[in-house]
């Protein structure tokens, strides 16, 4: 039965900002800057006096463990150069993380210990949009004290628009632009009943109402839709869903997922028999769903052949990009591993990776930013330090700019397909799919 | 000698009221818990879709439905909801928290209605389904399915507590009532006794001696008036002597 109390407790919980606003009142004088001279300690007992913390909730453990793995390791190799070398004039930069296991609460609640015990200097290398949509009233909350989130892995809008907007800076292409290429891509050589395949949470609907909005110019709708539980393993059966969106009799299917449930979904789909294309976005972690395809298969090709997956950094195997060529660098040299105080289940990481090529990206802008504070390591100067970013040579082929009307710094959207069992630039829709 | 026929319609009657007691109250209970409790999960369910209908009046003019999705998910966690889903005013699913996906039944019924409905989802369960619309409508409205197994489950368990606390009283009374009916059994268990010495003409000594002549109540004054009966005759100045002690 429901009580009074537990309707208080839902009264509460509706209405995001409000509680979380009464919560935290009066914590303002909980902040302090990172270099007011604070002694804090990270995983491993040290002084993070005198050095720049930047604070980390990300997936370390769970189905999706990989994505925050992968990113975490890229952002690792750049920083570990960075402090190798002296630091950003002269201040070391550290991390502090938690794992939030991509789910929300959690997330929630490392976020309040960033903030309010550890004082980062920012939130950093967050990974999913169920995790960032629910921390980012957080940071509305506490406007007053700059803290910013910079480079959540998720392409979702929430952090991209009002009211949230402002208080979020993204690298990466976003889920709207991701799906729109996917969706004009196919439409354009003829693949005009689209099925979507989600997560039933924000990420997944963040990607639904991107492949809509795509469709809508065309005069078409998502011809079927089924969805998956977050956290789904790819042990776990797809099959329900295979069949409704086989009932819906697709030209493609766009998954916006995690990558357990999406390779079980391809999985499950070509055992149907649903030989149709199969998109993924970028989120999906393409490394550890090729892997889960094709490990321990002989059949493994029939599982892959048909799957798209777009990107939002380039391929790590283009030598010809200089950010690439450093990042490959890096890696190789430092080979970083997640601290052991938040390894909870096995992984095994790869050498190069989407992610962690992304994790490397972030880090390399965020450092550029953070020199751009001329040593004053202050929070109120960060938003002026990345509208300060214009024609940014990141390394990568396309510029990066900033400004108050322009808080995503990289605009390409990037797809690639298996061929001999790694994922390999798209060249020719008409002639792979159509 | 044991008395058994005298008091066994009593035993019988003590057992049919004490029932009647156990059903009457069970059958009260059941209709005022399954009632109550279901007038509060549709009026608690009618509250939450109100919350989330004026909840969701920005979020929808903002179209930012991740944000949306997000908060329909917090509030799937309520104990009792075991769906949400949102329609735009053309009937579009916004946001709704199906897995694996919306059920046709959902599929084929009216977007717009707000009214209570039972449903019964293949797979899922039964529900009550109510629904409150969007800034009057215009902006869509918002549905909210209560789970009636969990309702079921709240009935059952007040209800079998309930018939549990009866069911030891009726117990312990019927125990009860048996050990008083064979306590009032018992002294006349003796007189029946005595009276069939009295009727084989055993000894005189022996019978004149006899505990039950020494009681001080009705089964006293019988056995005494059986004895003066069996030597005198029964004569009417010897009911008066007897009564007289």
């Amino acid at each position: 039965m429901l009580t009074r109390k537990d309707l208080i407790r839902y009264a509460l919980a509706a209405i995001v900002l409000a509680p979380l606003e009464r919560a935290l009142g009066g914590a303002e004088s909980y902040f302090r800057q990172a270099d007011s001279g604070a002694a804090e300690s990270n995983l491993d007992g040290a002084s993070f006096d005198g050095e720049i913390v930047l604070g980390v909730s990300a997936a370390f453990s769970g189905p999706s463990r990989g994505l925050g793995t992968e990113l975490y390791r890229g952002a690792s190799a750049f920083f570990s150069r960075v402090n190798e070398s002296g630091g950003i004039n002269g201040r070391r930069i550290a991390l502090k993380m938690y794992d939030d296991g991509y789910q929300p609460d959690p997330c929630v609640e490392n976020t309040m210990k960033l903030m309010l015990e550890d004082q980062v200097f920012l939130l950093f290398g967050y990974v999913g949009t169920p995790t960032v949509t629910r921390v980012l009233p957080l940071l509305k909350k506490f406007q007053d004290e700059n803290i910013f989130m910079f480079f959540p892995f998720t392409g979702a809008q929430p952090q991209r628009q009002p009211p949230y907007g402002d208080f979020a800076f993204n690298l990466r292409a976003s889920y709207a632009q991701e799906t729109a290429g996917l969706v004009n891509n196919f439409v354009r050589i003829g693949k005009e009943r689209i099925a979507v395949f989600y997560q039933a949470d924000a990420y997944g609907r963040s990607g639904w109402a991107g492949v809509r909005a795509a469709l809508r110019p065309h005069g078409l709708r998502i011809a079927g839709e089924a969805t998956y539980s977050r956290g789904a393993p790819f042990t776990g059966t797809m099959r329900r869903q295979v069949e409704i969106l086989k009932a819906s009799a697709p030209d493609a299917v766009i998954c916006i997922g995690a990558y357990a449930a999406c390779a079980a979904f391809a999985r499950d789909a070509v055992d149907l028999g649903l030989e149709v294309p199969i998109a993924n976005l970028s989120f999906v972690g393409s490394e550890n769903m090729l892997k889960l395809l094709v490990e321990g298969r002989e059949d493994g090709e029939a599982y892959t052949r048909l799957l798209v997956n777009s990107q939002v950094v380039p391929s790590y195997e283009d030598l010809s990009l200089p950010a690439v060529r450093e990042y490959r660098e890096l890696m190789a040299h430092y080979d970083p591993q997640v601290p052991p105080k938040l390894v909870k289940e096995e992984y095994a990481p790869f050498p190069n990776s989407f992610g962690s090529l992304e994790g490397f990206l972030n880090a390399k802008l965020l450092a550029e930013i953070i020199r751009r504070l001329e040593g004053q390591v202050d929070r109120a100067r960060l938003e002026e330090a990345v509208f300060s970013v214009r024609d940014f040579d990141l390394g990568v082929g396309e510029r990066v700019s900033f400004g108050p009307d322009r808080r995503q710094g990289l605009q390409t959207v990037y797809y690639t397909v298996v061929e001999d069992g790694r994922f390999v630039p798209l060249e020719d829709w008409q002639a792979k799919f159509g | 000698m044991k008395i058994q026929k005298l008091f066994q319609r009593t035993r019988f009657g003590i057992f049919a009221v004490f029932g009647g007691i156990v059903l009457s109250t069970s059958a009260l209970c059941l209709y005022t818990v399954d009632t109550q409790l279901s007038a509060e999960y549709e009026i608690n369910s009618k509250n939450i879709a109100k919350t989330v209908a004026d909840s969701s009046v920005d979020i929808l003019l903002n179209r930012d439905l991740a944000t949306l999705q997000s908060l329909v998910d917090q509030f799937v966690e309520i104990q009792g909801i075991r769906y949400i889903y949102i329609t735009s005013e053309t009937g579009e699913y916004l946001a709704h928290t199906f897995v694996p996906g919306i059920p046709d039944e959902i599929l084929q019924s009216d977007h717009r209605s707000t009214e209570p409905i039972d449903r019964e989802l293949p797979g899922l369960g039964n529900f009550v389904e109510v629904g409150s619309p969007i800034l009057a409508g215009v902006a869509g409205t918002v549905h909210v399915g209560m789970d009636l197994d969990v309702v079921s489950l709240k009935i059952t368990r007040a209800i079998g507590q309930q018939v549990y606390l009866v069911s030891i009283i009726l117990v312990i009374g019927v125990l009860a009532s048996i050990w008083l009916v064979n306590l009032a059994a018992k002294p006349l268990g003796e007189l029946l006794a005595y009276a069939v010495e009295l009727a084989r003409d055993e000894d005189e000594e022996s019978v004149s001696e006899r505990a039950v002549l020494a009681r001080d109540d009705e089964v006293g004054h019988l056995a005494r008036l059986f004895l003066y009966v069996a030597r005198n005759g029964p004569r009417p100045e010897t009911l008066k002597a007897v009564q007289q002690g």
